[in-house]
């Protein structure tokens, strides 16, 4: 349903997305995982013709965003990262306006935009102005508008930013419905457990490039049976072979990360390797799809 | 899917928000209609004459007395003040209080001296703290010192024999026949002296100039530029808010839709023509009431406003969109709207400007519509003659939403 070829945007000699290539079928929800600056919005910017690719082709539906960007539109939603909304209109003129914009009219948009609140949960304050909505509120609203056509695909750039619990479990369901229906989902969040609950796969990208691809039970295979340890503390005079046998991830003045089989059974041989006092903080990490970002990229997801 | 609708959708949502947001358009509509009672009070009332208030102490009460009190009441000195007859101490406190423009006191037996050819005295006490009218008191009682004095010379004689009746009061039918005579005589043989005739009198109809040309006034000649003022005000900040639409994710949002960004920009021009419709109505229709113009007047009035809005409108939105932030779109917008405002005839008429200040406010495109405006408005000039240029403006209008469709919106996404 959405088709990624090659894609490669540049601005000048930095490359925001280098060579992106992956398919997001109907009926799944495809996770694209990066912390911030990594290329996910760069390539979201492209899929729904916001910027124009340097190279590369999106097909929506097997229409080429490019050549026949009205076709391709037409099944696209878009929940974009902030907050698109008219708020000073209450939501249901909110909703009448992009489910025009989307080429609805009369009854059917009437009766679309009553299904959609329902979904969301915002038929008793559809009338009201958005302004007085709770920041969860406007987040399920802008997500209601993105669905209002019943596209084909729908991508969500970080929907739950910023939201209660209860509007958070409100549009995960909702973007579960969509799949069960056969939309298909592209994805893109910070937050682990959301992509291990949602996402039938999911693509890790870092400075532009996809660096991993797979099921969520695939990536985490990749981590085998290791554990990530990482050591907070003062290791500017230590040596590295201190942690010989284990698998370095990153080696910082104040942080050491390191794989270890079995960490809870090895900690106290681990850290009698280390000076006395010179550790102040020890985590242990089980296999994650976190650690896994963190042992592909050497970095967290929220840098 | 039909796309028809969405500038239409645009408009009404734009419209639907600036009426909800009542105190912004209220403001449009208020400036503009203080500033003109302000300014036309500064100019002294709507009628753009000068008024008065002169006091007069008459301690002698004679017929001379009378006849230069008199002279305040008549002719064009009648329109300037409004005579007042005080007592020493009513004109004290009124002066005291600054409620009068000049006061006049005429000393007891000024009557006789003056039948007798003798000395006398007239006090002039004026008001500080006005210039002209208290100078036209002034001016105004020179002269009639001077023409007093003549009359003196040249009607001696007769006002030897008029002395004596009004000083017993006893006025004799003959004796009267025979000074009336004397003076016809004697004015008839100075004309032949002092006016002798130079010109042919040839009597001709003329047509007589229509009320409205004769009766401009100042609030009149403010009145179009003050519709400007309120449709350059909204059109500021209707461009402006185009980056409001972008910055808050609606813009980029909605080129991920079917919708063309172009029906985005042609629903704002179209909402700005309907609001500019609105303002023009309000008004127009205060101003045609309180300047009593013919409402066959106020279909084009109102035509030729909407159309002078867009030009603006599309003018600002144009700079607004080619600046790289919301900030920088803000300050240079509001940098063209105040020199506009003041040169293009909105807060001074371009009548009350200097020449070489008035041509350039005319090369402004909202001074050259306003001129046209007035021309035909208040100075009852066909409109026919002012019609080339909003013909090569509404050319650029149309050139200028070629560009914002093409170029202008799809940049200003890349910006946000």
């Amino acid at each position: 349903m959405i088709k990624i070829q090659a894609l490669s945007k540049s601005y000048g000699q930095m490359m925001a997305a280098d060579d992106i290539n992956f398919n997001v079928e109907a009926g799944e929800i495809f996770g694209l995982l990066g912390p911030n600056g990594a290329g996910k919005s760069t390539t979201i910017n492209c899929i729904s013709g916001l910027l124009k690719p340097s190279l590369g082709e999106v097909s929506i539906n097997q229409h080429s965003v490019l050549s026949e960007p009205i076709h391709a539109k037409a099944s696209l939603g878009l929940v974009p990262q902030d907050l698109a909304l008219y708020e000073d209109l209450s939501g249901m003129e909110n909703l009448n306006f992009w489910g025009q914009a989307y080429g609805l009219s009369g009854d059917h948009l009437k009766q679309r935009i009553e299904t959609v609140l329902d979904q969301v949960g915002l038929t008793t304050r559809a009338k009201d102005l958005v302004n007085t909505y709770s920041g969860g509120m406007k987040r399920r609203l802008n997500f209601a508008c993105a669905i209002l056509h019943e596209p084909k695909a729908l991508l969500l750039d970080e929907p739950t930013v910023g939201v209660d619990p209860q509007s958070r479990e409100h549009l995960l369901s909702a973007v579960e419905q969509l799949k069960s229906q056969g939309t298909a989902v592209l994805y893109t969040t910070h937050y682990m457990e959301e992509a291990e609950r949602l996402c039938d796969r999911i693509a890790i990208i870092d400075h532009g490039k996809i660096i991993a691809t797979g099921t969520v039970n695939d990536l985490r295979s990749e981590m085998g049976e290791k554990d990530l340890i990482t050591l907070t503390g003062d290791f500017s005079q230590a040596d590295q072979s201190v942690i010989e046998g284990f698998e370095l991830i990153e080696w910082k003045d104040h942080t050491v990360r390191f794989m270890a089989e079995d960490a809870a059974g090895k900690l106290s041989d681990i850290l009698s390797r280390f000076e006395p006092g010179q550790i102040k903080q020890t985590a242990v990490q089980q296999a994650n799809l976190e650690s896994l970002f963190i042992k592909l990229t050497g970095r967290e997801l929220r840098d | 899917m039909k796309f028809n609708h969405m500038p239409m959708t645009v408009a009404g949502l734009r419209v639907k928000r600036v009426i909800r947001e009542k105190w912004g358009f209220i403001q449009w509509l208020a400036i503009p209609i203080i500033i003109v009672f302000l300014m036309s009070l500064i100019a002294g009332t709507g009628s753009g004459k000068l008024t008065g208030r002169l006091l007069i102490t008459d301690h002698d009460d004679s017929t001379i007395s009378q006849f230069l009190t008199g002279s305040f009441s008549q002719g064009p000195l009648a329109e300037m003040f409004t005579v007042k007859q005080v007592t020493e101490a009513e004109g004290t406190e009124i002066m005291d209080a600054g409620d009068a423009s000049a006061w006049i006191t005429i000393n007891q037996g000024f009557g006789d001296a003056f039948l007798n050819n003798e000395t006398t005295q007239l006090t002039l006490v004026k008001n500080p703290a006005q210039t002209i009218l208290p100078q036209m008191v002034e001016t105004s009682m020179k002269l009639l010192v001077d023409a007093a004095s003549y009359m003196q010379i040249i009607f001696e004689k007769e006002l030897a024999v008029l002395q004596p009746m009004l000083a017993n009061q006893k006025f004799n039918d003959t004796e009267l026949v025979i000074l009336t005579l004397g003076i016809k005589q004697q004015i008839e043989r100075l004309e032949e002296t002092m006016f002798p005739p130079q010109l042919t009198l040839i009597k001709q109809l003329v047509e007589s100039p229509d009320e409205e040309k004769q009766n401009i006034t100042f609030g009149l000649l403010m009145f179009p530029g003050a519709i400007f003022m309120a449709l350059i005000f909204s059109a500021n900040s209707l461009a402006v808010s185009i980056w409001d639409d972008a910055s808050n994710g609606v813009i980029p949002r909605l080129s991920s839709t079917p919708a063309a960004l172009g029906a985005y920009i042609n629903g704002q021009v179209l909402a700005a023509g309907l609001i500019f419709a609105l303002i023009s109505i309000v008004l127009g229709c205060i101003g045609g009431w309180y300047f009593a113009l013919p409402m066959g007047q106020l279909p084009v009035l109102l035509l030729w406003l909407v159309f002078s809005g867009l030009v603006i409108y599309m003018l600002f939105v144009t700079i607004s969109l080619l600046m790289p932030s919301s900030k920088v779109a803000n300050i240079t917008v509001n940098a063209t709207t105040f020199p506009l405002l003041m040169v293009g005839g909105s807060f001074f008429p371009m009548e009350s400007m200097p020449p070489w200040l008035a041509a350039v406010g005319q090369f402004l495109p909202n001074g050259f519509l306003l001129k046209g405006l007035k021309d035909w408005l208040v100075r009852q000039e066909p409109m026919a003659d002012a019609m080339l240029i909003p013909l090569i403006l509404g050319a650029v209008m149309l050139l200028l939403l070629w560009i914002l469709n093409r170029y202008l919106i799809k940049q200003l996404i890349q910006k946000v």
